[in-house]
């Protein structure tokens, strides 16, 4: 009787709780409260873990790589004396072309104003390639703007808090980029495949010139996501499919997107 | 079972919080072992079934606040692991005492094998079909192996847990 009673209990429990998450999936606003509130309630544990550890994780770390960080500051150092070169070199084209593209009401993220912000936590499950970062609205990010960083596009924000936002990556199964390359006269969408698996494109018209080594960059379409000219992605391999009437490309991202550290945030929002 | 029940949800956000904070950084291969969804498992395994789906529950919905995936889905695939999980525990396969010493952790492996796929099976009702595509193997074989590797002390931890109510 007593087992009866268990079984009906955990089958009423399973179907509720099927029925809770059915009804989530379809009204977003409460599952947007529930995140709220669910993140109010884990942050203190959170924050105790952290506190235990992250001391222990730096000390073993430290003490496993040593010979890894300094040859990665040594690497830095001489990294940040060229880009410094490079900086005052660029300084002045920049100004130049900053001229040119407001002569020609295009917009060019050179001219854009940014918010640097410090990558603070990684996507907590493997499939979705996001990460969280130091800064949000109070420092004026608002959901849609660009994210760059080393020397190309990242992602975009998704989703916003005072104090930190989230940034979905380009290499997202979920994400879709518009890119262009050489004379801008083709456009093409690079898809996500993943934290792990960097970026691909299909059904790029047979007619294209595009070989390996092709820089591509955003297409800055009337009414896209990003504005024009962020380098995303190289391109890696042109592959046909036997009798496909397409390409299909597997593209380098610009940006190293599996050692992200600071990065900048394009105060843009797309138009509409 | 009401007493355990603090007991359990405490450790359970302890879990979440150890989750996010050490495992989702904690990367093998690239791949994220999710203890949100062995800790429930051990609970089932330990026998505990509404304990172990109270548990899926809590720590599915609490990673999935912290994650760009389609929001219960976590809580589902923790619910269907805990409830398969604690069938088996009922009859009293993958006891600790009783059963050999493989049969908790090959149990398990199973299961972090299986997960992944239920979770982007299940993200299919959601009308999500892109996330098969970022490395579900490695996911499979990597939760797997770590799911080998912490059954035992997980499923005893949950023991201990789940009987300080004097649960069954």
């Amino acid at each position: 009787m007593a087992t009866d009673r268990t079984r009906r209990r955990t089958w009423t429990l399973s179907i509720a709780v099927l029925a809770t998450v059915l009804v989530l999936y379809f009204t977003t606003g409460v599952s947007t409260g529930l995140r709220a509130g669910a993140n109010i309630v884990i942050t203190p544990f959170s924050w105790a873990v952290n506190a235990v550890a992250r001391p222990i994780g730096h000390l073993l770390a430290g003490t496993v790589n040593y010979s890894d960080v300094v040859e990665q500051n040594q690497k830095l150092r001489y990294q940040l004396g060229l880009a410094e070169e490079r900086a005052n070199e660029a300084w002045a084209y920049a100004r130049q072309l900053q001229q040119l593209t407001t002569g020609l009401d295009v917009p060019f993220v050179g001219s854009l104003p940014t918010v640097s912000a410090q990558v603070i936590t990684l996507s907590p499950t493997n499939f979705a390639a996001t990460v969280g970062i130091s800064k949000g609205r109070d420092s004026g990010i608002l959901v849609g703007m660009p994210v760059v960083a080393d020397g190309g596009l990242v992602g975009r924000v998704i989703a916003t808090t005072p104090s930190g936002a989230t940034v979905r990556l380009i290499s997202d199964t979920a994400s879709s980029v518009g890119v262009t390359f050489k004379s801008g006269k083709t456009s093409i969408v690079v898809s996500g495949r993943g934290l792990n698996s960097g970026l691909d494109s299909t059904g790029v018209p047979l007619g294209t010139s595009i070989v390996p080594g092709t820089k591509l960059s955003t297409d800055g379409l009337n009414g896209g996501l990003y504005p024009a000219g962020l380098p995303v992605a190289t391109v890696k391999t042109v592959t046909l499919t036997p009798g496909a009437a397409t390409y299909n490309l597997t593209l380098q991202p610009a940006a190293d997107l599996r050692h992200l550290a600071y990065l900048d945030v394009v105060l843009w929002e797309p138009p509409g | 079972m009401r007493r355990a029940l603090l007991p359990v949800t405490v450790v359970t956000l302890i879990v979440v919080a150890v989750q996010l904070s050490i495992f989702s950084s904690l990367r093998f291969a690239g791949v994220v072992v999710m203890i949100v969804w062995l800790w429930p498992l051990a609970m089932g395994l330990a026998g505990l079934t509404t304990l172990a789906l109270w548990c899926a529950i809590v720590a599915g919905v609490f990673f999935d606040t912290h994650a760009t995936t389609p929001f219960g889905l976590t809580a589902l695939v923790a619910v269907v692991l805990a409830y398969g999980a604690s069938r088996l525990g009922r009859e009293g396969v993958g006891d600790l005492d009783s059963a050999a010493w493989w049969v908790t952790p090959l149990l398990a492996a199973a299961a972090g094998f299986i997960a992944p796929v239920l979770f982007v099976g299940g993200s299919f009702l959601t009308f999500n079909f892109s996330l098969w595509r970022d490395g579900l193997v490695a996911a499979m074989v990597v939760n797997a192996v770590a799911f080998f590797v912490l059954a035992r002390p997980m499923t005893r931890l949950a023991r201990w847990v789940g009987h300080a109510g004097g649960a069954r």
